[in-house]
């Protein structure tokens, strides 16, 4: 799952960041989980090949 | 043709009258869809949704209590598209299977969150109800349900789910 990856790579990350500058999302439409928001101030977006 | 009652920009509330036993509402002109009947849905889901771990996900909410006016879209995109421009009272109560943590359930407005409320946890389950009223413009503007929280489960069910919205006041 996408959360998990991405505390695997980030485990400082918090709940609280989730709700305010990073958002996961998934529309339910067969695609799966995705980034629909990363806005952290010092953490870079995880790559495709990292969350692969 | 119709009895018309128009209601014009220009000249005021307008009334037409003939024989023919038919009732138009009418904008300016332009008929209302559905002979000006408010469109109203409601929907729950027949089985049960996987949640994953703090990920908003759209509801799957796929099967209708009723949709006047062929407006919600059950099958694939899981959205109510209202063709009649106006304000919407939109509520959503959602039943998800027991979690230590609060979750969120939100409504959300093309495709962005428009106002989220807080699910609570009981001790065999959680529930949770919003509403919110929302302009619509009667043509591309779409509402959607959407769960944040702790990986879990939607039960199914209309008891303790449901999604739905109905026309209170047109533009």
């Amino acid at each position: 799952m996408l959360y998990e990856k991405i505390i695997a790579l980030y485990p400082s990350l918090t709940s609280q960041d989730f709700m305010t500058v990073i958002q996961l999302q998934n529309d339910s439409d067969g695609k799966g989980d995705y980034i629909a928001k990363w806005e952290h101030p010092t953490l870079p977006r995880p790559t495709d090949e990292e969350l692969a | 043709m119709a009895c018309i009652i128009n209601a014009s920009t220009s000249a005021g509330l307008v009334q037409t009258a003939d024989l023919s036993g038919v009732l138009q509402f009418q904008q300016n002109g332009v008929a209302l869809p559905n002979g000006g009947v408010a469109p109203a849905f409601s929907a729950y889901p027949s089985g049960t949704q996987a949640i994953s771990n703090a990920t908003f996900t759209k509801l799957q909410f796929n099967t209708e209590l009723f949709d006047t006016n062929s407006n919600y879209d059950n099958a694939t995109n899981y959205r109510f598209t209202p063709t009649v421009a106006g304000y919407y009272q939109c509520n959503l109560t959602v039943n998800t299977q027991t979690s230590t943590t609060t979750t969120l359930i939100a409504i959300y407005k093309n495709g962005s969150s428009y106002l989220s409320g807080l699910q609570l946890p009981l001790s065999t389950f959680q529930v949770g109800s919003m509403s919110a009223l929302i302009f619509m413009n009667g043509s591309t503007d779409y509402i959607e349900a959407y769960f944040y929280g702790s990986a879990t489960t939607i039960n199914s069910g209309s008891g303790g789910n449901q999604f739905s919205a109905c026309l209170v006041r047109g533009a």
